[in-house]
């Protein structure tokens, strides 16, 4: 299977502390991948560094099957878009020209905003479900309007790939099946989704791939049903065994099965 | 918009010369520039030699600052920042100090080295304040008011002691006393083509930097994610920004927060689209100077008051009010 994305002996830390250390994984093109593992593990690092915006310490990103430091900026901004956690926005700027700015990757030193762009902008907006928030400011809507707005922002550079920290974190159950369903539409239409995620209990039927990032263990990938094992997340996570409901529950579901 | 702005100054410039001790009735200035009316020798010279060079000046002056504040306003993501807080004004003041009093007779490539040594103020300034206002990619507000303040307190300062060493007088502690009180005089015609070059031309070469601010607004790693070059844009952004504020600096000396209150209010107007904003900032900076300076030399008549002197006093509270705001919504 093809991969768009590959990380080979990938290392980084910040100073003297290391974060990610010798990292191997591929994310196929067109499936849907969910990144998980405790807090301070280092999810945010790695998808930064998946997206360019940090340098690999040691290793190699490949997009595509090119190093990432080989590509110019723009050229890995048209393929991967990564919609961050954290996203404050100064001054009144309406959602429309917030989601323009994803266009910056196709334009140049003179050449403006064109007909293209706009349509580019029009979908972006479509496919999150916001165009009827486009004239709202950005600061004054809600937790969940605000993460489609970030998500429209993203697929305005029209990439292949979209990466995205804590997509459902802060939303109630109702935004977070819509958030997902979003995913799940941005996939069929051959976007490959590759997202940290905090709330286990939605990786099952979403997902069809986990990443499981953890200081204690070597970095594992398999299905939902592979990584979901009590004793595995009890490790990973550093969590009491059964003191969490959705351990019991994973008990309860293996126990069934067999 | 900005046909009416553009209007709105020529009136504003209009009535501006006709106002002083000797009232010249605006009507009869049209007509003379029509040719169909001719004034007196001693309204000529009033008008030609003394009040047009200082009304023009003031509109340069204020475009200048407006397009400054509006520039550092979007490089530190913060409604806060303007050429006289953060201390670009005080850095080109001491630069053009140390030009005035040690290369005064010194040039090159027909720029004086006081115009130079100005410029290069503003620019190391603006990095110190920037990097001492910058940590992990974002702008700690407290830390870039704090930085500002002490670096534009020392650089004011340090002018003044320029001034008080220099207790022979002549015309450069004349020069200095004027620009440290923000007064906008009567500037030569040689001046006001240099800078009339510079600004206008500084404010075209902005023009593309507008559309990069909106970018930067999403913060740094954002647009660096975009495909944006961060740190050239900074670069042009602090170059533009420090060519304009030297070039205000050696009209009229320190002027405090014109390019403050310009650039919020035409955001208030239009929304925060830079590019939207550019024009509509530069035109409005210099209709707000020729107004406060038209006021500041006629409100007291016979007696003058330095139009930095009430740009504080209609500025400082501007800017209480603001940071009242900031604190309000949580952003300081």
């Amino acid at each position: 299977m093809k991969s768009i994305l590959s990380f080979h002996d990938v290392g980084f830390g910040y100073d003297a502390l290391e974060v990610i250390s010798s990292a191997n994984f591929e994310i196929p093109t067109g499936i849907c991948t969910a990144l998980i593992g405790p807090n301070g593990a280092g999810k945010s690092t790695l998808l930064r560094l998946a997206a360019g915006t940090l340098p690999a310490r040691s290793g190699c990103v490949l997009l595509n099957g090119a190093p990432l430091s080989n590509l110019k900026i723009k050229q890995i901004a048209r393929i991967v878009a990564l919609v961050p956690q954290q996203f404050d926005v100064p001054f009144q700027f309406t959602v429309r020209q917030v989601v323009e700015q994803g266009r910056t990757p196709y334009l140049s030193l003179l050449r403006g905003m064109t007909k293209e762009d706009r349509i580019a902008v029009d979908r972006a907006l479509d496919f999150a479900d916001v165009t009827g928030l486009q004239q709202r400011i950005f600061n004054e809507l809600s937790g969940g309007e605000r993460q489609r707005v970030k998500i429209a922002l993203g697929l305005a550079q029209e990439p292949e790939l979209l990466l995205l920290d804590e997509p459902t974190q802060n939303l109630d159950i109702g935004r977070q099946v819509e958030l997902i369903d979003l995913l799940h539409s941005l996939n069929r239409e051959g976007i490959t989704i590759f997202a940290s995620i905090h709330d286990l209990q939605l990786l099952e039927r979403n997902f069809s791939s986990v990443l499981l990032l953890s200081p204690d263990l070597p970095l594992m990938k398999g299905t939902p049903e592979e990584i979901l094992k009590p004793s595995l997340l009890e490790k990973a996570f550093n969590c009491p065994p059964r003191r969490h409901p959705l351990l019991l529950e994973r008990i309860h579901h293996y126990s069934k099965r067999a | 918009m900005i046909a009416l702005l553009t209007a709105t100054l020529g009136i504003v410039v209009l009535f501006s010369v006709a106002t002083g001790a000797i009232r010249i009735a605006p009507g009869a200035i049209i007509a003379a520039v029509f040719g169909r009316h001719t004034l007196t020798a001693t309204q000529d010279i009033i008008l030609l030699q003394i009040r047009l060079p200082r009304v023009l000046a003031s509109a340069l002056v204020g475009a200048a600052l407006a397009v400054a504040g509006l520039l550092f306003q979007g490089l530190f993501r913060n409604p806060m920042a303007d050429p006289y807080v953060i201390g670009s004004s005080g850095g080109a003041m001491l630069g053009a100090c140390i030009g005035i009093f040690f290369f005064s007779q010194l040039s090159f490539f027909g720029f004086s080295a006081i115009a130079l040594l100005a410029f290069a103020g503003s620019n190391v300034t603006m990095v110190i304040v920037y990097s001492l206002a910058r940590s992990n990619g974002k702008t700690n507000v407290v830390t870039l008011l704090l930085a500002g303040f002490s670096v534009s307190t020392m650089l004011g300062y340090s002018s003044y002691f320029f001034e008080a060493l220099n207790r022979n007088g002549g015309s450069n502690q004349a020069i200095l006393l004027s620009w440290l009180r923000g007064v906008i005089g009567t500037p030569r015609w040689t001046q006001l083509i240099v800078t009339g070059a510079i600004i206008p031309l500084t404010i075209v070469i902005a023009f593309p930097l507008m559309r990069r601010l909106n970018t930067l607004a999403l913060g740094d790693e954002y647009a660096q994610q975009l495909g944006m070059k961060v740190e050239y844009t900074r670069v042009g952004i602090v170059i533009t920004g420090s060519l304009l504020t030297a070039a205000a600096v050696s009209l009229a000396g320190l002027i405090s927060f014109a390019g403050l209150i310009v650039p919020h209010v035409a955001r208030l107007f239009l929304g925060p689209d830079h590019v939207r904003l550019l024009p509509v900032t530069a035109l409005s900076g210099a209709i707000f100077l020729v107004v406060a300076d038209t006021l500041a030399r006629s409100v007291f008549s016979p007696a003058e008051i330095p139009v930095g002197i009430l740009m504080a006093f209609i500025g400082g509270p501007f800017f209480l009010y603001l940071l009242r705001k900031s604190k309000r919504s949580g952003t300081l």
